[in-house]
């Protein structure tokens, strides 16, 4: 094994990312994963090789910056909870919300506050923490993230949104675990922004467990702009229990390397999923992304929609993964995974695999690595748009499919532009 | 006023799977002015589409000869963007979709691309020349926000041609069989637009199998196409007078050596 994929294993460590008065069975897990730490593999992404990365480069002693900087307070304005590190910069929930016993916190007072609940879903049924080395990492040093609980039968209509900030002012850990558990039959979107704070090189460890009950439906979106200097990564990952339903948009927009796992677990009968990541690679950035449905039960659908583009002498991989279990009969699993590559020197995949051990289901898959379409670039520059205005607004529209699923116009904005400079900057880098 | 001028043009194509090269246009000569309407009309494959992707630009067809130039000034050597900044406007035969993009965000880049970059066109201003071209063309107003061309229908994606037309306000317009697909309701529609459109700045070069297109936007001069050539150039009644005899009479009449597509057309037919 390289030494980048090697845990140092200082005690120190694991004592750091220990929350305040701790319950015992958070402090059970932490240690379970920490020993079992050295015998897990790292997860394998098809196709990309990310063992140098500095994923698990992390600082045994991380200092703690408890002011709040301006961008964060000011772009914190929308959420409803904002963190930078383990700081939390702003939560306000309304009361009508709090009546309904929604709950919304850092995880930190999650803990504190309400032990029973978080115990029930943390690292308990979507992810476990003995899944591969990565995960095991993350469960032993976990230190923040938010809980969301919205409570059965209760809908909220405007979306519930998290900011939550990567602090790399200083040298320091971002163990960032996010639960969000919809109770039965409830109904509301989410929306988590992750993004940088500071120029220092840290790696960034984002995760997130959603666990829809039976007949509740999740809208989840996410826009990720985590900085260059930043190794991130991402595991964000559905459990749907009967009839249960999430939705989810990604935008992943981070500067700098970067290796995410989405998956979703059809565990109940009819439960069903929509998985669409959108990503823009740059410059030398590599990127892996896995999308996975697994379809447990019977008459689950899940479909995965993704779609890259590629500038510079950057590399990004697709990899849709359908796996239909025996007996989940009368499922379907659908995906399209398609590249488009703005450079001669960029690397693009996109790699449909399907594992499928049940005979009465509908699956298929539609893949392409392409290059942009000269009939739409003409005929959008027979109206006076230069080859670089048409380009951009056809590597747009590419992505834009999914715009309109974010459901705060703010963070379409966001998205709308930083897809604007990544493709302004690769132009100019060519 | 404006002159587009084409002289002694001769056109091939390219054919990638027999790797050799096809001459279309044989010594094409035209002069535009603005403030004129000019058609063409002529069987299929003489050449027509051919000339309007040519003038306009399209990479695709390569000038072995002669020249196309705007107020003396030889376009051969520009893109088709400059083409289109410089004033020139192709209203395809088979205009392309493109998903992701809006159609009025589309148009008002394009409107920006003729102006200074840092005096853009107000969102208003743009808005409110758009609403009344929708109106004259009896478009919805649902259809500047859907993805351009995607999923319209054949009459609709003419009439966003127009749309586009009006919109951008080009020195010369060239309509590639803008009537043909339409009903009798949207080719009134459509001539209305073009109408609308009608200045001492602005010249159109209409191409088209029918004369009743020229029946509501009426031309200064028709030229006849065959074989890669115009052969003939009158006023309206010649589209009348082709209405009768359809092209073979034509190519008798000059004793031309063309192959017609439809050659057993009887005449009366017209080219139909
Ligand atoms: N890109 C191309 N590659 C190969 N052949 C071409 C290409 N474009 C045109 N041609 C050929 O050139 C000839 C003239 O085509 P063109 O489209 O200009 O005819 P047209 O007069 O517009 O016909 P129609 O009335 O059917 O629209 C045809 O034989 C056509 O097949
Ligand atoms: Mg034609």
């Amino acid at each position: 094994m390289l030494k980048s994929a090697v845990l140092d294993m200082n005690p120190a460590l694991l004592k750091s990312s220990t929350f305040a008065n701790e319950p015992k069975w958070l402090t059970d897990i932490r240690r379970r994963a920490w020993e079992k730490i050295e015998s897990l593999e790292m997860p394998v992404f098809a196709k990309i090789n990310y063992h140098s990365w500095p994923l698990l480069k992390l600082a045994a002693d991380p200092s703690i910056n408890v002011s709040v900087p301006k961008e964060v307070t000011e772009e914190a304005k929308n959420y409803h909870l904002a963190t930078i590190g383990q700081i939390v910069a702003k939560l306000d929930l309304s009361d009508k919300l709090k009546k309904k016993g929604v709950i919304l916190c850092d995880m930190q007072t999650a803990i504190q506050e309400h032990p029973d609940l978080v115990k029930q879903y943390l690292f308990t049924k979507s992810i476990h923490f003995d899944e591969n080395r990565l995960v095991a990492v993350d469960a032993a040093l976990i230190n923040g993230g938010a809980f969301l609980y919205v409570p059965h039968d209760v809908e909220i209509s405007d979306p519930i949104n998290l900011l939550q900030f990567q602090d790399s002012r200083q040298a320091t850990n971002f163990i960032n675990h996010t639960v969000i558990v919809a109770g039965e039959n409830s109904r509301f979107k989410v929306l988590q922004r992750s993004a940088t704070v500071g120029e220092v090189a840290n790696p960034a460890h984002i995760m997130v467990e959603i666990i829809a009950e039976n007949g509740s439906y999740v809208k989840f979106s996410a826009l990720d702009s985590l900085a260059t200097q930043t190794h991130a990564y991402i595991n964000r990952r559905g459990y749907l229990e009967k009839d249960a339903r999430i939705d989810w948009t990604i935008g992943l927009f981070n500067d700098g390397n970067t290796i995410a796992d989405f998956d979703s677990d059809l565990v109940g009968i009819g439960s069903h999923t929509e998985m669409q990541t959108v990503a823009i690679s740059t410059d030398r950035q590599t990127q892996g992304i896995d999308t996975q449905v697994t379809n447990y039960a019977a008459h689950s659908e899940g479909n995965i929609l993704q779609r890259g583009i590629l500038l510079g002498a950057s590399s990004l991989v697709f990899n849709g993964i359908g796996k239909i279990i025996k007996g989940a009969h009368g499922s379907k699993a659908q995906q399209e995974n398609r590249v488009l590559m703005l450079s001669p020197k960029a690397r693009g995949d996109a790699n449909p695999i399907l594992l499928i051990d049940e005979n009465d289901v509908i699956a298929g898959h539609a893949a392409s690595v392409g290059r942009i379409n000269q009939d739409q670039l003409y005929y959008l520059m027979s109206r006076g748009l230069t080859k670089e205005v048409a380009q951009r607004l056809v590597a747009r529209g590419f992505l834009g499919v999914v715009l309109s699923d974010i459901p705060m116009v703010e963070v379409r904005d966001q998205m709308v532009a930083m897809i604007e400079r990544k493709l302004v900057n690769g132009q100019g880098t060519e | 006023m404006a002159t587009l001028q084409v002289t002694d043009l001769h056109v091939s194509v390219a054919d990638e799977e027999a790797k050799t090269t096809k001459e279309i246009l044989k010594g094409v000569n035209l002069t535009m002015n603005t403030g004129e309407t000019h058609a063409i009309m002529g069987p299929n494959g003489t050449g027509k589409s051919t000339l309007s992707e040519t003038i306009m630009g399209n990479p695709k067809y390569l000038v072995t000869q002669g020249d196309v130039t705007l107020d003396g000034v030889s376009l051969l050597g520009k893109t088709v963007d400059e083409r289109a900044r410089a004033g020139l406007f192709l209203a395809m035969q088979y205009p392309a979709e493109i998903k992701g993009i809006t159609n009025s965000e589309f148009m008002r880049a394009a409107v920006n691309a003729t102006r200074p970059e840092d005096d853009p066109i107000s969102v208003r201003a743009f808005l409110k020349e758009l609403d009344k071209n929708l109106s004259i063309l009896n478009m919805s107003d649902d259809m500047a926000e859907r993805y351009l061309n995607e999923g319209f229908s054949g009459g609709e994606k003419k009439r966003n041609e127009i749309l586009q037309l009006m919109t951008i306000k080009p020195k010369f317009a060239i309509l590639d069989e803008i009537d043909s697909g339409l009903d009798i309701d949207a080719l009134q529609v459509v001539s209305k637009g073009v109408d609308e459109m009608k200045s001492p700045d602005f010249g159109v070069l209409m191409i088209t199998h029918y004369q009743r297109l020229l029946n509501y936007i009426h031309p200064d001069q028709v030229h006849v196409m065959m074989g890669g050539r115009i052969v003939k150039t009158g006023d309206d009644s010649l589209a009348q007078e082709l209405e009768k005899t359809g092209y073979a009479g034509l190519r008798d009449e000059f004793g031309l050596d063309v192959d017609l597509v439809d050659e057993d057309v009887p005449a009366g037919n017209g080219g139909r």
